[in-house]
């Protein structure tokens, strides 16, 4: 979009930090959040939800200033339509239907009844949950209670949605439909940033992530950006070919790969380079030279891995 | 946008009324604003009850009121029973080492008073009469425990526990974000709450009230009723059923405010009793930075504690001119407003940080 800057379509952290009191919840971040689907990953106490709160206005940075959109989280009117927030926090007002507790949140946006009922409707049927609509919260299971949430961050349609730990207490099958409905609010432009344990999940769904560890920002981008960052871990590929022992012994002679083994009784070798560049032009060139290669894979670029890497044991899951 | 506020504000009052209405651990507040009806309408079966035993011994024991009144101090018993006929109840009690003295009572009735007449040694030595409650004697009573226990106690606590709750018991509950997270100035989402409060709390106190007052004039005569009700009955009801809606929005607006600020209701609520219990001892400024200055002046009957408290502490009483009504209107709304906008700037900074409650 022409004339709008970076800051404008994007949810940016400006050297941001969050104390309470003597505990450190964030420290100096600096982010800039682009649309689609950007995952924060890190262990208890790392700073996700800290990060989370901030964005949308329920606590203030101690330093640094936040700009949801261009929209700084103070201003609760234009931020509350721009942003939806599904929070780890189970409660809800009291007595109140799944489909009293959207609609009753809606109302709060001045719509008119005709509408909340509409949009309140529209957001439980996305998330599957019609038939319990009518049903109090307080008597939903975990995963019922984590969609209405959900919907109700999803029911005013709003440009930005932070979900805290979304997939928690979802069965296989609406964890796979709710990804898919994060994927297509992505692909709407959509901002949709999720917090998550579940590394392999993150891998799944994510555009981009956000390592934290401590309330430090220890990487952030597309994850095969980041882990291509981490010189210190030799990138570790996964080559299928037939001519497995004469593949690791050419790769040898390349200054840049550190370490061949065969793996599956020889049908593979796992290279171990510190320049993947310079790797994957040099795979090239053995192709062209007549070894037959069956497939590439790389092993560790994933969040699982870069997780690993980075964080360590400390939280890995 | 005054619009678009307007209806948020009732959006969050449609919210809030029932859980300021039901909530279970509000039970205590309807017991607070209902008791005092209870209590009275037993005096008022008392009274009842009493009045029919008295008018069922009139009948075995008839006597004139006005030939009671004749009866005189130094008066032989002999002439006194050949006046008014034999009590309906005599007791008589020996004292002295040798018990030759005695002490005789005289029980009679015309039906609305006790007579009792007390004989020593053949002769009247006193006259005692209790007379049925009048509206007169109830309006003071009412005047004193309304100002002293139904403002001072009932309203005031059930306004800390209406109204500490809207911001505070939400972050117990950890359900505040529900209302953070709408596009709502805090300004508004603090009015709404204080509304939804100040709702509740006026149905729950004037309707106390109203029950006192129903409770307490039961026992009297239709007549009495309506001769008290034209002469300054309506008025004097309205006062209190104003006074007792100004009072729920005076604490409310403190209450509201010091849930914003303290976790814990017994400091704010302590302190606040404090402030208003000791009105009666501060210098006439500071007296007006209260809540119970301006509605004991808005009440119709003015109770005098005075006689009751202790001579020293008696010195200490400092003299206010009683403000007056518009002026007590006025600095209650000034006093209100105050303590809301306050409350409005605290509001602008409140974060969610359940995990510290």
């Amino acid at each position: 979009m022409s004339g709008v800057s970076i800051g404008e379509g994007r949810v940016t952290f400006d050297n941001v930090s969050r104390f309470y009191g003597e505990v450190l919840g964030v420290n100096r971040v600096t982010l800039a959040i682009p649309p689609g689907i950007t995952s924060l990953v890190g262990p208890n106490g790392s700073g996700k939800t800290t990060l989370m709160n901030l964005m949308t206005g329920l606590v203030r940075p101690t330093r640094g200033e936040i700009r949801v959109l261009g929209i700084p989280p103070d201003d609760s009117e234009p931020l509350g339509r721009t942003v939806g927030y599904s929070t780890q926090f189970d409660a809800f007002p009291r007595g109140l239907t799944g489909f009293q507790v959207v609609a009753s949140f809606l109302r709060l946006f001045g719509y008119d009844q005709t509408t909340c009922g509409r949009l309140a409707g529209a957001a439980i049927e996305r998330l599957r949950m019609t038939d319990a609509a009518d049903r109090k919260v307080a008597a939903y299971s975990k995963g019922m209670r984590q969609r209405i949430k959900l919907a109700l961050a999803i029911a005013h349609d709003p440009q930005v949605l932070v979900l805290d730990e979304p997939l928690n207490g979802l069965d296989p099958l609406v964890r796979a439909e709710t990804i898919a409905l994060f994927r297509e609010l992505a692909a709407q432009g959509k901002h949709v940033i999720v917090s998550s344990h579940v590394l392999h999940e993150v891998d799944q769904i994510s555009d981009q992530v956000i390592l934290l560890s401590n309330g430090y920002v220890v990487a952030e981008g597309q994850i095969q950006g980041v882990r291509g960052e981490i010189q210190e871990q030799p990138m570790q590929v996964l080559i299928r070919t037939n001519r497995s022992s004469a593949l690791a012994s050419r790769l040898f002679e390349f200054d840049h790969v550190v370490e061949a083994r065969l793996e599956e009784g020889g049908a593979a070798v796992l290279i171990k380079t510190r320049d993947s560049g310079r790797f994957y032009r040099a795979l090239n060139q053995l192709a062209l030279d007549g070894i037959d290669i069956e497939g590439v894979m790389p092993v560790d670029d994933n969040v699982n891995s870069v997780y690993e890497y980075l964080i360590g044991g400390e939280g890995s899951r | 946008m005054t619009k678009l506020w307007l209806a948020q504000v009732a959006s969050v009052m449609r919210l809030e009324l029932k859980k300021s209405f039901f909530a279970r651990r509000g039970l205590w507040i309807y017991l607070l604003a209902f008791g005092p009806a209870l209590l009275y309408l037993i005096h008022a079966i008392d009274v009842t009850r009493d009045h029919e035993h008295r008018q069922a011994l009139l009948k075995s024991h008839p006597v004139e009121t006005s030939t009671l009144q004749l009866i005189e101090p130094r008066m032989p018993e002999e002439k006194v029973l050949a006046l008014v006929g034999e009590p309906y109840q005599r007791d008589t009690f020996r004292f002295g080492r040798r018990q030759l003295a005695t002490f005789t009572r005289l029980h009679y009735t015309d039906g609305d008073s006790d007579y009792s007449i007390g004989i020593v040694n053949g002769v009247v030595a006193r006259i005692d009469r209790q007379d049925r409650c009048n509206v007169e004697k109830d309006s003071a009573i009412f005047a004193t425990v309304f100002q002293f226990f139904y403002l001072r106690l009932a309203v005031f606590f059930g306004c800390v526990g209406i109204f500490m709750n809207l911001f505070r018991g939400e972050m117990l509950d950890k359900s505040l974000h529900f209302y953070l997270l709408a596009p709502m100035r805090r300004e508004v989402l603090l009015a709404g709450k204080y509304f939804a409060g100040l709702f509740a709390a006026v149905v729950i106190f004037t309707l106390g009230t109203a029950l006192q007052i129903a409770a307490l004039s039961w026992h009297f005569e239709p007549g009495q009723v309506a001769a008290y009700m034209h002469a300054t009955g309506w008025s004097d009801i309205a006062s209190y059923l104003g006074v007792t809606a100004l009072a729920c929005a005076g604490y409310g607006s403190i209450f509201l405010a010091a849930g914003l600020v303290f976790k814990n209701p017994i400091i704010p609520a302590t302190a606040v009793m404090l402030w208003e219990g000791i009105n009666l001892f501060l210098p006439a400024a500071l007296k007006k930075i209260s809540v119970i200055y301006y509605l004991q002046a808005l009440c119709p009957t003015v109770a005098a504690p005075e006689s009751d408290i202790n001579p020293l502490l008696r010195l200490l009483i400092s003299s206010a001119e009683p403000p007056a009504a518009w002026l007590a209107l006025t600095g209650l709304a000034v006093v209100t407003l105050i303590v809301l906008a306050v409350a409005g700037l605290r509001a602008r900074q409140l974060e969610i940080n359940y995990g510290t409650e």
